[in-house]
């Protein structure tokens, strides 16, 4: 059942996440997709700006406000090197502050995971625990943050290539390390026990099946098709009407006539009502077959027990 | 199967949904199902929609009470869809309203101030007091280096411009003279707050926190680069302490390094036990998987090299700053010595509950 769902996933979003288990406290397996090294990008780049953008409104009203003060109190100009350092080391703070505040009270999200769509979870199904969080979060600090701001201040004094490089390499490094691994975390998360998820938000759709039917079908025409079938049939029906469903659908349903040897084929006004009426006796079918403890996966599985491997 | 709520329910709740008179009614277990539990599901949505976007703290007391029990019973619904539904969207949505739910529940239950306050407060010397082999191991390390650079230096000064790098020498060197080491760099006056905060402090703690992160980092290569980089770093002090020593400048060396060395040397080797606890624990995983192993230790690991950052910057202050404000050995020493006594005070004092 699972990898007819992942059959379908690939089928109609395109080729996806790799799924992971995690176990929950209560016993339960939940799946999740862990975030691809795209979205994380793209959320990391949100949250740079935010952050810049905070740093550069934080920066200049503190600027406004010192100037203020100065020319109230006539003060000695400021050496530029020390203002310099001291805004710096303010942009450090609202970043440190930034990612610790958002993942600690916003869920495991900073505002640029949110937009994407990702949450930062334990990777063995356990509560996040602050010391997780802020323990990824620092570690950002050594991987790019750090040796970007030594990067920039030896390239500033003309220092030796061999740091530069050492430093460039140490870079390039961390930045492949989500490539590498199969749940695309970088060095905080292996550090910190985390992973990043892509969590969409999924909607409960209304439930496709009729409440009385106008076609019957047999058990051997219903046998036709299983689960994998059947559930594309549930997409073909759940989508919008676009200008191409309904010749679509006039296929899908032509297809289906043929395999069942349905004749003569529904007229051209009843296409979805045959469709949704086979859908509702296909899905009792194939539903009271898995209560049985005979699953049918798809048209080409013809076994009566399924073997362990086929068991979902 | 512990089902609490109606599976099978004998009266249709939406009956006004059934009035289609004819052929016989269609019944298939999930729908069932699914109409029996829907209005759980909908309820728990609507909660987790509103904690992600406010915190657990927009629910009411009644709501809080709600939701774990909602958790649970969607959790179990996804079971038991997953063996009598078909319905792929009914699948996903569990799936996801399980997985968003269990976030909900199980997410950080702290905030900013109470989280960075308990890592000072307990998290960090704890860590560092559960890796203090490790911490003795980057210690004698270490003092390894001190001694080789030390008897090497004061055999033949020629080794200093070896172990130190012309950068970090700032112009010292077997060349120079007793006076020059005095004036230039002891007892050299202080050049005002601007230099000594601003540009002085900031270098030094760029300059110590590579150091250190590179000897933390380095624990994932086995942990020889973190010992060599020890060494070297012991090598650096002991041919300092040897120039020094063969101008009778020990004990003012000694003074004028131990108002912030104390604090730095500190960092050092935790940053040094940090690397080191990563390596122990990928080379001598046990029984749990290397990246398990890892994810386990490496989050104390984490602490003792981000503790020893805030030792950095205290340091760098120090250093910076207050080096060449403090004109006296004596003092020197004096200060030094606080410091110890407090970073060790720090690290032994165990919070209230663990103390008997």
């Amino acid at each position: 059942m699972t990898s007819a769902q992942d059959r379908l996933t690939q089928l109609f979003e395109g080729l996806g996440h790799n799924r992971r288990e995690i176990l929950t406290p209560e016993g339960v397996k939940l799946l999740v997709e862990p975030a691809n090294y795209g979205e994380r990008l793209t959320a990391f780049v949100i949250d740079l700006v935010l952050w810049l953008g905070a740093s550069l409104v934080i920066l200049l009203s503190g600027s406004l406000l010192i100037n203020l003060i100065h020319n109230l109190l006539k003060l000695p100009n400021f050496d530029i090197v020390l203002v310099v350092s001291v805004l710096l080391f303010i942009t450090f703070l609202v970043r440190i502050f930034y990612f610790l505040y958002f993942e600690l009270s916003w869920q495991g999200a900073t505002p640029g995971k949110r937009l994407v769509g990702l949450r930062v979870i334990d990777r063995r199904g356990g509560p996040l625990l602050p010391s997780a969080v802020v323990a990824r979060n620092l570690t950002r600090e050594v991987e790019i943050f750090l040796p970007l701001g030594i990067l920039w201040s030896v390239g500033g004094h003309g220092q030796a290539a061999l740091e530069q490089l050492s430093i460039a390499g140490w870079l390039l490094i961390f930045a492949a390390l989500p490539l590498i691994n199969k749940d695309h975390m970088r060095g905080g998360d292996l550090i910190a026990g985390t992973m990043v998820i892509a969590l969409p938000r999924r909607v409960l759709l209304g439930d496709l099946v009729e409440k009385s039917a106008r076609y019957a079908f047999t058990d051997s025409q219903l046998g036709a098709y299983g689960a994998f079938e059947l559930q594309v049939l549930e997409e073909l029906l759940r989508r919008p009407d676009l200008t191409q469903s309904p010749r679509l659908l006039r296929e899908v349903c032509d297809k289906i006539c043929r395999k069942i040897e349905w004749a003569p084929s529904p007229p051209q006004s009843d296409t979805v009502v045959f469709l949704k009426d086979f859908y509702t006796a296909e899905r009792a079918y194939l539903e009271r077959a898995q209560l049985f403890g005979r699953p049918r996966l798809d048209k080409h599985h013809h076994g009566q027990r399924p073997t362990a491997a086929e068991r979902p | 199967m512990s089902l609490s709520p109606p599976e099978y329910p004998s009266v249709r709740p939406a009956a006004g949904e059934a009035k289609v008179a004819g052929p016989p009614e269609i019944v298939l277990r999930s729908s069932e199902f699914r109409r029996g539990r829907e209005a759980g599901w909908r309820e728990l949505e609507g909660m987790i929609e509103r904690v992600e976007k406010r915190g657990v703290k927009v629910l009411s007391a009644d709501e809080l009470e709600r939701l774990p029990v909602l958790y649970r019973s969607a959790v179990s619904s996804l079971s038991v869809a997953r063996s009598i539904a078909i319905d792929r969207n009914l699948l996903l949505y569990l799936e996801n309203l399980s997985l968003r739910a269990f976030l909900a529940v199980y997410g950080p239950r702290i905030n900013l101030s109470e989280g960075l306050g308990e890592f000072l407060r307990s998290g960090f010397p704890a860590a560092v007091r559960q890796a203090r082999w490790h911490f003795l191991v980057a210690l004698i390390t270490l003092l390894v280096g001190v001694i080789a650079g030390f008897m090497l230096t004061v055999a033949d000064e020629s080794w200093f411009s070896a172990f130190v790098p012309a950068g970090l020498a700032g112009g010292r060197g077997p060349t120079s003279t007793r006076a020059d080491l005095l004036d230039k760099e002891i007892f050299r006056p202080w050049p005002g707050w601007a230099e000594s905060f601003g540009l002085l402090s900031n270098f030094l703690f760029a300059h110590n926190t590579l150091v250190g992160i590179l000897t933390f980092g380095l624990g994932l290569a086995a942990g020889v680069p973190t010992l060599l980089l020890l060494v070297y770093q012991g090598l650096m002090l002991g041919a300092f302490l040897a120039l020094h020593y063969d101008r009778g400048l020990a004990i003012d060396f000694l003074g004028w390094v131990s108002i912030h060395g104390v604090s730095e040397l500190t960092a050092i080797i935790l940053c040094g036990a940090g690397g080191l606890v990563i390596a122990d624990k990928l080379l001598f995983a046990g029984r749990l998987s290397r990246l398990d192993s890892l994810a386990i230790h490496g989050r104390f690991a984490a602490q003792i090299a981000i503790g020893a950052m805030m030792l950095f910057f205290v340091a760098a202050i120090l250093e910076g700053g207050f080096r060449q404000l403090v004109q006296s050995t004596l003092l020197r020493f004096v200060i030094g010595g606080a410091t110890a006594a407090f970073w060790l005070g720090y690290f032994l004092r165990r919070p209230r509950e663990a103390q008997r």
